[in-house]
Parts: structure tokens; C-alpha cells; sequence
């Protein structure tokens, strides 16, 4: 037992043995120290500043992008990037406003025999894609509408986005070797012919499915031209490391302004929280329900550095009028009045969200005044249940709700506690797994179900039309009301800003009291942003805005 | 070792219908379970759109058409294209997550056979003594803490009150951001693997021949390395062979609560958004593995046993 071989072990096993105990007693003597004194070593780390070697990049945190194509992408992660590396005739600006980007310009014509309206587009002349240096013209944009169309590009924004154009359906079906309605009348002018005068058409085209991309790149290389788009927005993709990081490069041509920032930094492995913020190893990051509170507080020093908004969605109870017991709108009506949704957003969210008593966020265009909301009233609720078809009385129900974790999350046990407390309703959360869930609600399988809605573009034809026309194929609560849809068709083609406010007024009205969903709470973003940042702003939607941020340090 | 050719072919072979069994069960899992692919990516689109991309891609015909389809493909070299990330491929999607996560893994590895198997001989030879209960004891209490709950752990201590290593992420396996993970990674498995050691090590140490290279007047040192040590490895091997599969799987936890890009937490990432053909390449991946492991590990026995003779075992 004194030779060689097991002295070696020995040794071995003592110096594990030795980093065991010490770790033991390190996070023993740790624990305590933390739980006695608190903590005080992370928040002072926040003011060392930023390390030296992060230059005058912007550091955020991030997701990995599910594509980079803008035909095809539809989901916000994806979107951020896109915004920053493409762009089209037009995009949205700080305040949400339609502006100019590679059109320079445009006139709209008069509504023609048949309702339809032509846009004239005139380019800009010094627009070229950011890789290539190529020139942009009217053909890129036919090419690039096209191809988001052509059924095997399998886009599935295209439709919604450039399907009101003339002669789109007529391509998707194969009808037509290309779209009628998109004329190329020179180089720097582009003719588009809608089939009706929608006032959000432009809107529209701020989508990133209606971006130019590059035909020469996507034909050369159509499954993996997007590992370096040659597009013609204010980033370059410079660098993407798949789960770690995506680096985007200011395009020192863009057209409409070199930004400010010399390179973005996304770090998609660390995701960007407070603790990276803390540390110093990203600009900005977002708070969660957790430390919310401490930021808010004014005592604290990352409170100068907090901002919060509130943001284009909504969080709703959504009911399937056809179905017992929520085909009597008595029924809907009691659920949507016994929910405290003052409490939930203070509460139980921690105003992370905002109350939300009607359908259009705050913040949209075109959201009037007069719509009376709904107010919290466990009374009149339990009145309206006793007047119902059920006389007061409902079976068990289930709630289903997109999840797959042991418990719901705390709102929606919060509604359901509110819902026994004031209506003595036995509800039972169902959580189902995210893919099988979208299937079923859009089926109908469900009676009630949390669900949400983000805006596309900042209309109010993207919540009201979109979410309750009958023939909507959103309506996943098969609501039907013909006062409403009359409404909602004449709103599509108003022209009259103050009308047509008024129209979507009056609908919105009508389908708050009809109630096929329980509005429960509207979006809101916040954002720590470190002092050296300028420009910030929290837009409530998808839009370029790297370009508007700036980093001045000392 | 005559028979020994004949064997790796005959086992290679038996690969083929295992491999198709598996391909054929996990694509009518997947195409006969609930969810649709397109559905997931795109929640918002029509119907009519979501049928018109599901028609374009094939995933309206029927589950054996679609089967057949694939099986073409993938005999070619191709492992398809994922319905979630529209503008890559399945193999573009896999290898670099698969090369994350077998770098970590196989340093994770390392670990706990560096560590474990000197560990579980040494604590062999203390038997009776308090070195031995105290070390496999100390790794029993490490392994028994779940990951969950050890991974925010080490994050908190590690990083947060240290500030020695990143709490989270991902810059190479040469980079301070490793370390954690691996630590994470290793603990549970040195505790198993010094106590299978440990176990193995006992019941050769009283073994007749052991008792016969003592008496011979051997030093201790030479009977523990010459004699024990071998023998005692011979079991080892199965473990080191089935864990080197693991090494492909990743974890789910490591990487999600981490942050790192592995194949682990894409997996689940994957199964959520049904993205058939990736997972359908990630389980041959895996099937394969496990079917080329078991091959090694017995050809293996007979390269360090001579007397075990795999020909006629398996003839027999």
C-alpha cells in the first residue's frame, strides 16, 4: 500500500476530495452570508460601466431568427432581424406613421368602375442592395412580390399581405403567368392595382413579406441564400453563429442614412437578461414579472435607466359562441364583467401588463373615445348567469390555455379563482401542448380558451375585421353579427379618417357588449436602457429602429 | 478471432431492419399525432394558405406515400428540409447544434471516467476504512441534487457572487462559459461510475488470482494494475460504450437552463414545432449510434478478453 500507483491515486482523490469540501463550504458560509446581510455585491457591479473592449457596438440580447427570408418570415423573432437587413417601398417610423423608404413618392388614383385603385410608386434612383451594390429597380419589386406569391415559395404571410392586389389569387391558383396588377412602367416607377380603396393598404406593405430581395442571389443559391442577404435596409448580416450570436453591420449606403451604430451585437446564447445587463455585457434588456419590482423602485439606481410602454396586443378569454353554455351572450356577458382585470394587471401581473376593458390597444390609430369599456361588476354579472338560458347554473367547464408546464401560469389561475369566487363556476385549466392547441381551437374543440392578438400593422381592420367578420377566418369564436359586419365592410373602404374612426367605434362597441372574448390585458414592453444609449424607444411593434439608436460614452 | 468478419457484417446487418423499424415508427408518430407543422410556424395564416403550403409540401398525401418519399430521399443523402426554419436544411439545422454538443459531452465524459474509475479503485482498497463510505458518499449527495435545481445553483454561486465563470452561454469549448456546464454535466455520472468501480474493483479483489499475485510476493501496486485494475475494467466497458451515445443526445437541461445551442434543448424545441424531418434525422442519428456502440463494445470484450470468442456466441 506504499507504492507508486496508489500513492497517485490517493493524491488524486484528495485533491477531489478537497475541491468537494471547499465548495460545500464556500456556498454554506455563502448562503448564509446572503440570506443575514442581503445581497450587495450584484447592483454595485451595474455602475462600473461598460467593459472597455465593447467599442461602439450596440450588445443586446436575442433569438435565434426561424428564418431570414421575407416572404416566409411571420414570427417576431425573425422579424427584428429582417426589418433591420431588407426593406420595401415603404416602412413605419417612430410614431407608427407610414413613411417613405425606396419610394420616393406616390399618387393614388380615383377608385375606378369596379371600386379598384391603382398606386403609382416612383423609386427612389440611388436605392441598391446593401452586398451586390446593385441598383433597385421597379422589376426587383415585381420579382420579389411575385416570388412571395408563387405557391412554391410556400409563403404563408404572402396572401395576407399582397392578396389584395388585382390578380394575385388568379397567380397563387396558377391561373396566370404573373400578377396583372403590378406594372413595371420604368425603372424607378411601379403601378399596383388593389381591388378596393383600402386606406391600410400601405400599412400593409410594411410588412416584411413585401420587402425586395434580390433575384440574382435567390436564384443562384434558392436554400441558402439568406446566410448572406443581399438586401437594402440600414444592417448588413455580418455574422450569424447559430445559438449564439448574430452581428448586423450598418449599411453605409442606406439610402436614408448611415446609422448611428457601427455594428449590433445580438448574443443569442445568453438571452440578454438582468443579469447580463448587470454585468455589463448588453445595452438593454427587458424586465420580467420577478424584478420588476425592484426596478420600480425609486430607490433603486437601475430605476433612471427603466422605461415602459405599452405595446399593440391583446390578451383575451375567448369564447365559442356556438357552443353551450357560451352560445348565450348573457353567458359571455357575466364572464367578461366578473373578471377584475385592474387586479390581474396590478396584481397578479405586477403591471407588466396594462387592464384591458375593450379590443383595440392604446396606442392604435383610429382608437376613439367612445367606446364605452367593460367594468368589473361581480353584481350584475351573477344577475346576468341567473337570467341566462342556465338560470345561474353551469356545468363544470375547462379552460384551455398553451402550455406545457405542471402549472398554468398565474393569470389565467387567477381568472378562473375570480370566476368561482363571483359566479360559482367550476372551471378546470387545461393546459395543452402549443402545436395541438392551435389545431384544436381553430377547429372549434374548445368551449373557452386564453388566447392573444398582436398587430400585423396599425390599423384597426387588423383586431376588428380580422379577429370578428363572420366570414373572417380568424373568427375562431364563430361570431356572427350583421350589424357588425356592415360595419366592418364600409370601415374597409372609408376614406374619411374621422368616418371611418367612427365606424370602427360603433363596431367595436357592438362586439365589446356581444362579448365573443373577455378582453383581460393589453401588451406592454419596458426596457432598462444604460445611459450612454440615445435614441431609445419602445415603438409597441416590429420596425427598423436600430437605425435611430446612437452610443455616447463620456 | 476467426469467426470475427462474419460477425460485425452479420451484426451491421440486423442494423438495417432496426434502423427501419425505428424510421417507420418515429414518422407515424409524428405524422398520426395531433399538430401540424405549418399550423405551428404560422398561427396566424389562413387556412386556406396553411392547406395550400401543406399541399405544396407533400403533407396532405398519404402517411405511407409520404413515408416512401422520404425514405428516397434520405437513401440519397438527403435528410430534407425543416418545416420550421423555411430557409435551411435538416442537415445545416443538426450539425452545428451536434457539434456543441458532442465537444461539451465528451469532456464531460472524460471527466467522469478520470474521475470515477481511480476514484472507485481507491475506494476499493479503503474498504472498512472512513475514506471509503466519505468519498462515494460525497458524490452520492452531489448526484442526488436534481440538475434543475443544482444548475441555478451553480449559476448563483459560480457567477453571480464569484463572477469566475458567465452564468449563461456559449463561446466554444475553449472559453470560461464551458466550465459550469461541464461541471454540471459530470457530477452525477462520477458518483455512478465510482461506485460501479468500486463494486467491480471488491469482487475481483477477492478473486483467487489475486490472492495467488500476492502470494507470489508481488508488490500491491503491480496486483492492483496488473491483476484488479484489468479485470475489474472489463465490465467498464459496456458503461463507456452506451454512455458514448449520450453523447449525441445532449441534455435538455444543461443546455436550456445554460443557454447553449446543443442538439439537447433543440430537440425540444423541435418536437414542439413538429418539425418531422429534423427529428426524424436527429433518432436515426441516435438509433444508429446505439446500434455501432453495441457492435464496439463487443468487439471490444473480445479484443481485451481473448476467451470470450463473438463468432460462436452469436452462432450459438
Amino acid at each position: 500500500m506504499r507504492d507508486s500507483a496508489n500513492r497517485l491515486l490517493m493524491v488524486l482523490a484528495a485533491v477531489v476530495a478537497v475541491l468537494v469540501i471547499a465548495i460545500v463550504v464556500v456556498s454554506v458560509v455563502l448562503i448564509a452570508a446572503g440570506s443575514s446581510g442581503g445581497s450587495s455585491a450584484s447592483p454595485a457591479k451595474s455602475n462600473s460601466g461598460p467593459p472597455a473592449a465593447a467599442g461602439n457596438a450596440f450588445r443586446l440580447g436575442g433569438s435565434d431568427p426561424l428564418t431570414l427570408d421575407p416572404a416566409q418570415s411571420f414570427d417576431v423573432d425573425s422579424a427584428r432581424y429582417i426589418v433591420e437587413i431588407f426593406g420595401g417601398l415603404v416602412q413605419l417610423d417612430k410614431n407608427l406613421k407610414v413613411i417613405p423608404d425606396i419610394a420616393e413618392r406616390w399618387d393614388v388614383s380615383q377608385p375606378d368602375a369596379q371600386g379598384q385603385v391603382t398606386y403609382t410608386f416612383h423609386l427612389r434612383k440611388d436605392v441598391a442592395f446593401s452586398r451586390s451594390h446593385r441598383r433597385v429597380t421597379a422589376a426587383d419589386f415585381k420579382y420579389s412580390w411575385e416570388r412571395a406569391l408563387n405557391p412554391k415559395t410556400n409563403s404563408p404571410v404572402a396572401d395576407t399581405y399582397l392578396g389584395d392586389i388585382v390578380g394575385a389569387h388568379a397567380y397563387e391558383d396558377g391561373q396566370a403567368s404573373d400578377v396583372s396588377g403590378i406594372k413595371v412602367v420604368d425603372d424607378s416607377t411601379l403601378q399596383v392595382t388593389i381591388k378596393q380603396a383600402e386606406p391600410y393598404f400601405l400599412d400593409k406593405l410594411t410588412y416584411t413579406v413585401a420587402d425586395v430581395v434580390n433575384k440574382d442571389q435567390v436564384e443562384k443559391n434558392p436554400r441558402g441564400w439568406t446566410l448572406a442577404p443581399d438586401g437594402t435596409g440600414p444592417f448588413i448580416l455580418a455574422k450569424y453563429d447559430v445559438g449564439q450570436q448574430l452581428i448586423l453591420e450598418a449599411n453605409s449606403s442606406y439610402h436614408l442614412g448611415k446609422p448611428a451604430v457601427p455594428e449590433v451585437r445580438f448574443d443569442l446564447a445568453g438571452g440578454g437578461g438582468l443579469t447580463q445587463y448587470q454585468a455589463g455585457e448588453v445595452d438593454i434588456t427587458g424586465v420580467g414579472i420577478n424584478d420588476i419590482e425592484s426596478i420600480r423602485d425609486p430607490n433603486n439606481p437601475l430605476h433612471q435607466q427603466f422605461q415602459e410602454s405599452t405595446a399593440l396586443g391583446v390578451f383575451y378569454l375567448a369564447f365559442n359562441t356556438q357552443v353551450a353554455p357560451f352560445d348565450d351572450p348573457k353567458v359571455r356577458e357575466a364572464f367578461a364583467l366578473a373578471v377584475d382585470r385592474d387586479k390581474i394587471a396590478s396584481v397578479v401581473l405586477k403591471d407588466i401588463a396594462k387592464p384591458a376593458d375593450r379590443i383595440l390597444p392604446p396606442g392604435m390609430p383610429l382608437r376613439s373615445d367612445a367606446v364605452k369599456g367593460l367594468s368589473y361588476d361581480p353584481a350584475r354579472a351573477k344577475q346576468l348567469l341567473q337570467e341566462s338560458r342556465y338560470n345561474g347554473k353551469l356545468p363544470r367547464l375547462q379552460l384551455y390555455t398553451s402550455g406545457a408546464g405542471a402549472n398554468a401560469d398565474v393569470e389565467t389561475q387567477a381568472i378562473v379563482q375570480q370566476l368561482k369566487d363571483n359566479l360559482g363556476v367550476d372551471i378546470e385549466i387545461q393546459q395543452v401542448e402549443p402545436a395541438t392547441f392551435l389545431q384544436d381551437a381553430k377547429r372549434g374543440r374548445y368551449a373557452m380558451w386564453v388566447a392573444g392578438w398582436s398587430a400585423d400593422y396599425p390599423d384597426p381592420e387588423d383586431f376588428l375585421d380580422v379577429l370578428f367578420y363572420s366570414k373572417s377566418k380568424q373568427n375562431d369564436f364563430r361570431y356572427s353579427n350583421a350589424q357588425v359586419d356592415d360595419l366592418l365592410v364600409r370601415a374597409r373602404t372609408e376614406q374619411d379618417k374621422a368616418k371611418r374612426e367612427q365606424l370602427y367605434a360603433q363596431a367595436e362597441q357592438l362586439i365589446v357588449n356581444d362579448a365573443p372574448v373577455a378582453p383581460l390585458t393589453y401588451d406592454a414592453d419596458n426596457a432598462l436602457v444604460k445611459p450612454y444609449v440615445k435614441g431609445f424607444f419602445l415603438p409597441g411593434m416590429i420596425i427598423p429602429w436600430l437605425r435611430y439608436i446612437s452610443i455616447q460614452r463620456g | 478471432m476467426q469467426g470475427l468478419a462474419p460477425y460485425v457484417v452479420r451484426r451491421l446487418l440486423w442494423a438495417i431492419p432496426v434502423l427501419f423499424a425505428v424510421s417507420v415508427v418515429t414518422f407515424a408518430l409524428g405524422r398520426y399525432g395531433p399538430g401540424d407543422p405549418i399550423q405551428v410556424r404560422a398561427p396566424r395564416a389562413d387556412p386556406q394558405t396553411i392547406e395550400r403550403i401543406r399541399e405544396h409540401q407533400g403533407l396532405n398525401d398519404p402517411v405511407p406515400v409520404q413515408y416512401m418519399r422520404w425514405l428516397g430521399r434520405f437513401l440519397r443523402g438527403d435528410f430534407g428540409d425543416s418545416y420550421r426554419f423555411p430557409d435551411r436544411t435538416v442537415k445545416s439545422l443538426i450539425l452545428p447544434r451536434l457539434k456543441i454538443t458532442i465537444q461539451l459531452n465528451v469532456v464531460a465524459l472524460m471527466v467522469v471516467f478520470g474521475l470515477g474509475i481511480p476514484l472507485g479503485v481507491w475506494a476499493a482498497t479503503r474498504r472498512g476504512s472512513w475514506q471509503d463510505p466519505l468519498t462515494i458518499g460525497t458524490f452520492l449527495l452531489f448526484s442526488a441534487v436534481p440538475t434543475v435545481v443544482a444548475i441555478p445553483l451553480l449559476q448563483w454561486l459560480f457567477a453571480l457572487k464569484l463572477g469566475w465563470f458567465p452564468a449563461t452561454g456559449w463561446s466554444g469549448l475553449l472559453s470560461k462559459a464551458a466550465v459550469l456546464p461541464i461541471i454540471a454535466l459530470s457530477v452525477g455520472g462520477i458518483a455512478g461510475v465510482a461506485r460501479f468501480m468500486r463494486a467491480t474493483t471488491l469482487e475481483v479483489l477477492g478473486q483467487e488470482f489475486v490472492r495467488v499475485a500476492r502470494a507470489k510476493g508481488l508488490p500491491e501496486s503491480a496486483v492492483l494494475r496488473r491483476h484488479v485494475s484489468r479485470n475489474a475494467l472489463l465490465p467498464m466497458v459496456t458503461v463507456i460504450g452506451l454512455s458514448l451515445v449520450g453523447v449525441l443526445e445532449g441534455s435538455f437541461f444543461v443546455e436550456t437552463l445554460f443557454g447553449i445551442p446543443g442538439i439537447g434543448a433543440f430537440v425540444f424545441q423541435e418536437v414542439q414545432g413538429r418539425d418531422y424531418d429534423v427529428l426524424m434525422a436527429i433518432t436515426l442519428i441516435i438509433a444508429t449510434a446505439y446500434i455501432v456502440a453495441n457492435v464496439v463494445v463487443d468487439l471490444s470484450y473480445a479484443w481485451i478478453d481473448p476467451r470470450i470468442r463473438l463468432g460462436e456466441s452469436a452462432a450459438a
